[in-house]
């Protein structure tokens, strides 16, 4: 981005948005990277913590609730973290470097835990909700090999570590899948975002599902009255880390009592003037 | 540790539990469970009525030519019934419960209000015929099982028998007889570039011989079970036209139906992800000078089982003492494993400790329909073709260029001069299946016979006639030197050092 903004005169104005999950031996090694990056890049940077903004790092997440659903806390506080870090710079468009390796994963996790929402829309090179700021995939199509070779032979400095908590087993059972197709047929990461670009939910069943709101606690976007997150951060705060992922956990919480006054919310999430779309847009593949 | 197996217990997924609440059958309420089905236990008397039930609700609704919710009113199905049947789990259990059903009429499968004459007590079909298409020839070393087949459809009374051989795809003789029009000229298909040359392939072997040419050309496994499964698909379907079916029944499980729903949106065939759960199917529209009765040139294929799993079908087949012919053909051919293969272990291995997981794709794909425009069937699998794959092909991905695209496939306009090209003519998934290749270089044949639907396919035919010309790319689209592409990408190519 750097390189073409300098050389095609594209005046963006770049930032170096990170999060800080607080996974120690991990995420700790890889922001110094980041920090390298800024001083290389001369743009500025900023570092959004789980700590800062939920009170919780996934350090101590996974010491509550154990190595089995880590990677539903992670990536939801992830998003959010992203949208209010990208609000605190003021800036219109967080460009993330999920590649077709990513993308493909995606399809198929979304095909097999039934998320239609996600699905019909996570092989769009571009999305912007009502209330949250305008996302591109540019590397949508690039291997991630590819993108390993054209750091190694830029010389990049890069962080390339496997998270320590990753080995969640349902989306480790999908990736390695995925590194067998690729090894069996190597297109099949791109026949894969194809397929995922070659249909779309049907419209009686669009019909069904939930309107978007916005969570009444915290101000971020939601299908529920409270976003998944304010969930997850409650089931937390309340020693029930569950509550957000079964319902039965959902229904044991609710009957605990009414949410203490002293619990630890996440801050209210504001849209940056200005940028607040019409409505949800999400810019197509090339046909 | 030597054996590699994690010593923190929390890194291991916990198994869940095998049942949810009670050992007691969750229908009948009292007798002590035999079978756990998806965290609900069931016992064995109820088990038989639960399959039958699920059975009929997956088929009935689809009998008549009308497709509507669940049946209320008599089952009148326009022509006869085909079943595909190749002695695996699923068709064993689809034979024995379309006989009890609709043949044997069993008492235990029926409702038990109305009276003898109900309506539901007369005969479906009038004829019903089974088709087995044995595939051995394409796998060295296979057995033919052809004979054990025979003997098993002849254990049920009023069956029809067809059996059919994979190379009859490539068969004249077959082709004419299941009412096909006459090949006047064979087509074949040079798979060196991406743009598949079509060749005229003017002295054809004999079936057999064009079958291993056409499957050793393949340049993936992936390719070779692919293009076995489309083979024997077009078979029964144009035997189900020979025999004036109207419907076409498949064994395929819920467990199957998952792992080739996975399978088809791994080799790029999401735009086709419908018909994989429900197909209407009919000959590409041209069969004027068809030799089959006009009207009955629809057939409806149906997945009647869809709603029940792999375990299910298993333990309907022990408690009926019935038997499994089919064998897994990756330990006849020993060959490395396909996407297909790897699919089905993975999607099997899953549905151990995620047992929702199967039922959970099958709803999801339920509930997606083709994006964009149809630009007519694809030639080699007959089903519906996204309008643009060549143009997105072209944009997503560093490759030649393709000028041989025509309007009707949401293309560019072909050049009167380019040579004659199958691509703009397949779905995406079978030019992925044609040319998609894992860096091993195989020995190109210059012509390889094409299955014999092809030859006679219109668009083909017009195809190969317009492209006869000497191949030139279009206006404006000249073939660079080596040199001048260097100097367009000169500032992006990377530094030698």
């Amino acid at each position: 981005m750097k390189t073409l903004n300098d050389r095609y005169h594209y005046g963006l104005e770049l930032f170096l948005l990170s999060i800080d999950e607080g996974i120690t031996g991990y995420r700790d090694d890889s922001l110094e990277t980041v920090k390298r990056n800024q001083r290389q890049y001369d743009i500025p940077l900023k570092i959004l913590s789980y700590d800062e903004l939920y009170g919780w790092t996934m350090d101590a997440i996974v010491a509550q609730v154990g190595k089995k659903n880590n990677c539903t806390f992670c990536g939801v506080f992830r998003r959010q973290a992203l949208d209010r870090g990208a609000a605190i710079l003021n800036v219109d468009h967080i460009v993330t470097g999920h590649n077709a390796d990513d993308i493909a994963e995606t399809v198929l996790m979304n095909i097999m835990r039934g998320d239609i929402a996600r699905l019909g829309r996570c092989t769009s090179i571009c999305t912007q909700g009502e209330d949250t700021i305008k996302r591109s995939k540019p590397f949508k199509y690039a291997y991630e090999k590819e993108i390993v070779m054209y750091a190694y032979f830029k010389k990049l400095d890069y962080f390339s570590t496997e998270c320590i908590y990753s080995p969640d087993a349902y989306r480790g059972h999908a990736r390695a899948f995925l590194k067998d197709l690729e090894a069996a047929r190597p297109s099949a990461i791109i026949d894969i975002i194809h397929s995922g670009e070659a249909f779309e939910v049907k419209e009686d069943i669009k019909a069904t599902q939930k309107a978007q709101q916005v969570c009444k606690r915290c101000g971020y976007m939601s299908s529920n009255e409270l976003c998944k997150a304010c969930t997850l951060l409650e089931g937390l705060e309340r020693g029930m880390a569950n509550a957000a992922i079964t319902d039965r956990a959902r229904k044991k919480l609710d009957a605990d009592g009414p949410v203490p006054d002293n619990l630890r919310t996440i801050p209210f999430f504001y849209m940056p003037p200005g940028l607040r779309s019409s409505s949800y847009i999400p810019v197509e593949a090339p046909p | 540790m030597s054996c590699g197996n994690p010593t923190d217990a929390e890194a291991v997924m916990q198994r869940r539990p095998k049942h949810d609440k009670t050992k007691i059958c969750v229908r009948c309420k009292v007798a002590r469970g035999n079978l756990v089905i998806r965290h609900a236990v069931y016992c064995k008397d109820c088990f038989f009525p639960l399959v039958t039930h699920r059975f009929r609700r997956a088929l009935e609704p689809s009998v008549n030519s009308k497709p509507d919710g669940p049946r209320r009113t008599a089952l009148k199905p326009s022509g006869n019934l085909l079943l595909g049947y190749s002695g695996g789990l699923g068709s064993a259990v689809l034979l024995d419960l379309v006989h009890r059903c609709y043949i044997a009429f069993d008492r235990s499968t029926m409702q038990t209000d109305g009276g003898r004459d109900h309506p539901r007590h007369e005969r479906v079909w009038k004829k019903v015929t089974v088709c087995y298409v044995e595939v051995c020839d394409a796998f060295p070393g296979m057995k033919d099982r052809s004979a054990e087949i025979a003997e098993i459809v002849a254990r049920y009374e009023d069956f029809e028998f067809i059996s059919l051989r994979i190379q009859d795809a490539f068969n004249r003789t077959w082709w004419e007889k299941v009412g096909g029009i006459p090949i006047s000229s064979y087509l074949g298909v040079s798979l060196a570039k991406e743009d598949l040359v079509l060749t005229s392939h003017s002295s054809p072997s004999t079936p057999l011989e064009s079958l291993h040419t056409y499957l050793s050309s393949l340049p993936t496994p992936t390719a070779v079970s692919s293009s076995i499964q489309t083979l024997t698909r077009l078979l029964l379907l144009h035997t189900a036209l020979q025999t004036a079916s109207s419907h076409l029944l498949l064994g395929t499980s819920l467990t199957s139906l998952a792992i080739s729903l996975i399978s088809g949106i791994s080799q790029g065939a999401g735009f086709n992800v419908r018909e994989e759960i429900q197909e209407e199917w009919a000959p590409d529209g041209t069969e004027e000078n068809s030799a089959r009765p006009r009207g009955k040139r629809r057939v409806r294929i149906v997945r009647p089982l869809r709603d029940v799993g792999a375990k299910e079908c298993a333990a309907w087949l022990w408690w009926r003492g019935l038997s499994v012919v089919g064998l897994d053909r990756r330990h006849a051919s020993g060959a490395s494993l396909g996407i297909g293969e790897l699919t089905k272990d993975f999607i099997t291995g899953l549905e151990k400790d995620y047992p929702s997981t199967v039922s959970t794709i099958v709803r999801t794909c339920g509930k997606l329909a083709p994006k964009g425009d149809v630009a007519g069937l694809c030639v080699l699998c007959e089903r519906p073709a996204q309008a643009g794959v060549q143009l997105w092909k072209a944009r997503t991905a560093i490759r030649e260029p393709v000028f041989q695209d025509t309007p009707d496939r949401g293309e560019p306009d072909a050049p009167l001069n380019s040579p004659p090209s199958l691509a703009p003519h397949l779905c995406y998934a079978c030019h992925a299946t044609l040319t998609s290749r894992r860096g091993t270089s195989r020995v190109e044949q210059p012509s390889v016979p094409l299955p014999v639907w092809t030859s006679v396919s219109p668009i083909l035919e017009m195809e190969y006639a317009r492209g006869k010309g000497t191949a030139l790319p279009p206006p404006g689209m000249a073939r660079m030197a080596e040199q001048e592409m260097k100097a367009v990408v000169q500032e992006f190519l990377l530094d030698d050092e």
